[in-house]
């Protein structure tokens, strides 16, 4: 029996999880013991599992010194800073959602990460089962500081500087300082009462108090905290951000003719079906227009994309088709999420989350044009990457006569030479290296081919 | 209570009030507003709830 304490988990004395046997499982130590029991009894876990807030755990085993539960595995674990603008507000609603929630039922979140949450089946999902206590008669909510740190905060950046300020927490995994985010807000921020309360009043207040531990308890009534919560809930649903970014002209600037369109897609099908798959990743899938073509036999569709604007677009689709299937991610392969936090060991890279959920394929359709002439990186390194991706690729290539390869080229200038390479031979040779070439097909009238490779 | 393994900081827990303060007094303008809205048929947009939910925007008072 194999068993692997996960190393994100550290930080919370109540308990901490574990892998066995590909199995999800946390230890409660017994200094959480009672609100174990109370969350069980009352049945508040059986209502967050029921209105799907929380990930679903069962008992496992049970003595004095420790209680093990089993939570429902989560097959790719993805992080705040993999989120598009819309992921990142419905993280921070679910949040309020949750609390709002824990104090009608007289609970409270003790903290509120946003690593706690994280996106499945197509929504997003409480993932830290230890994060709830009793709720104390007038004590005000603990986590806010945290909240504001980790989700408001991330937001309003966004709102007023762009999509960059999502990838937040990636360089401070414990939020953004209070004190930072009040200094960079412009000064018309000051006008809107909720940012000039719940952030530049706040960064104000926790400088003053810096040095001082003393307790607050009884200052705020519960009706009061429910008040702060509706606002902040209200305040985030409304927040959006105007970025155009390259995803909003791809459409028109779009190299095919409706035909091979329709053959890609069938293509894409085909070739699902014929790995007898189950998971998929679409690495730069865009909106998921091709991915969704298996929706109907694939459990688990993550695509990826490096655009936010292509990822929210397909939450939004996902969202309103009930796709459950289909994660949408952002993510940049020329640098996708590193390991990141102490010992390189609590936030895993995205490649190695990819490994560890074993997917079946991996489609790669009109992006190696741009990870070669735009990313310069050699054919023998995208195939490597790839090869880290799942055993079956579908990659298109589009050949040195496609009007966008001509493009890129171009705007090689006097580099144009070094290039040279970029054809389909070299193309074959390299990827060879890591993959057999099971089959090629010429997308007809068109200067682009599709390979079905198998990993070696 | 299960002792925090962060720091809530003094200051956060103070300003809690002002800001819930300042938000009763957003939610009620707004909640006005939206009656009077309503005296002359005029509907917010509605929208749906990412979590299924129905009853979530009733809820907020």
């Amino acid at each position: 029996m194999e068993s692997k304490r996960n190393t994100s988990s550290f930080r919370d004395p109540s308990g901490y999880v574990f892998i066995e046997d590909n199995k999800v499982k946390r230890i409660i130590n017994p200094i959480y013991f009672e609100q174990y029991k109370a969350l069980t009894d009352s049945g508040f876990y059986k209502t967050l599992f029921d209105k799907k807030y929380l990930i679903p755990h069962q008992e496992v085993s049970k003595t004095d010194s420790k209680i093990s539960i089993e939570a429902s595995k989560i097959l790719f674990v993805n992080y705040p800073y993999e989120w598009s603008f819309l992921q990142y507000k419905h993280a921070a609603l679910l949040t309020l959602k949750i609390q709002k929630l824990c104090l009608e039922n007289n609970f409270t979140l003790k903290d509120a990460s946003a690593f706690n949450i994280t996106f499945h089946e197509g929504k997003p999902i409480f993932i830290d089962t230890l994060s709830f206590d009793f709720y104390q008669e007038n004590n005000p909510w603990l986590a806010y500081k945290q909240f504001i740190m980790h989700f408001l905060g991330p937001l309003i950046l966004t709102k007023y500087f762009g999509q960059d300020h999502l990838k937040t927490l990636s360089q401070n995994l414990e939020g953004i300082s209070l004190q930072k985010l009040s200094q960079l807000l412009p000064f018309k921020s000051y006008f809107n009462p909720t940012i000039l309360t719940n952030i530049h009043l706040l960064a104000k207040y926790d400088k003053k108090y810096e040095s001082d531990k003393k307790t607050v308890n009884n200052n705020l009534s519960k009706a009061s905290q429910i008040k702060l919560l509706d606002g902040l809930y209200d305040f985030i649903s409304n927040l959006s951000v105007n970025e155009k970014t390259e995803w909003d002209h791809y459409y028109n600037q779009i190299n095919y003719d409706e035909a091979a369109y329709q053959f890609k897609k069938e293509v894409v099908k085909d070739w699902f079906l014929s790995i007898k798959g189950e998971s998929l990743i679409d690495i730069g899938g865009n909106d998921g227009t091709f991915s969704r073509e298996v929706k109907d036999v694939a459990k688990l569709i993550i695509v990826a994309d490096v655009d936010p604007n292509a990822v929210e677009q397909n939450y939004k689709q996902a969202l309103k088709n009930k796709e459950k299937m289909i994660l949408p991610i952002v993510a940049d392969v020329l640098n996708p999420s590193a390991n990141y936090g102490f010992n390189n060991e609590e936030r895993f890279s995205f490649i190695d989350r990819v490994k560890d959920s074993n997917l079946d394929g991996c489609l790669a359709l009109a992006v190696i044009h741009h990870i070669t002439l735009s990313g310069n990186i050699p054919f023998s390194l995208s195939a490597q990457f790839f090869s880290k991706m799942a055993p079956n690729l579908l990659i298109e290539f589009p050949t040195r006569g496609d009007s966008w390869v001509q493009f890129l080229l171009d705007s090689k200038r006097e580099f144009k030479n070094h290039f040279d390479f970029y054809n389909e031979e070299n193309f074959e040779k390299e990827y060879s290296v890591y993959f057999e070439i099971i089959n090629k097909q010429k997308i007809a009238s068109f200067e682009r081919i599709l390979y079905s490779l198998k990993r070696r | 209570m299960i002792p925090l393994y962060f720091d809530p900081g003094t200051g956060a827990l103070i300003v809690q009030f002002l800001a819930a303060a300042v938000a009763g007094f957003l939610l009620f303008y707004r909640t006005l507003l939206h009656k009077i809205k309503s005296i002359f048929g005029i509907k917010g947009k509605e929208e749906d709830d990412f979590m299924d939910e129905t009853d979530s925007k009733e809820k907020q008072e």
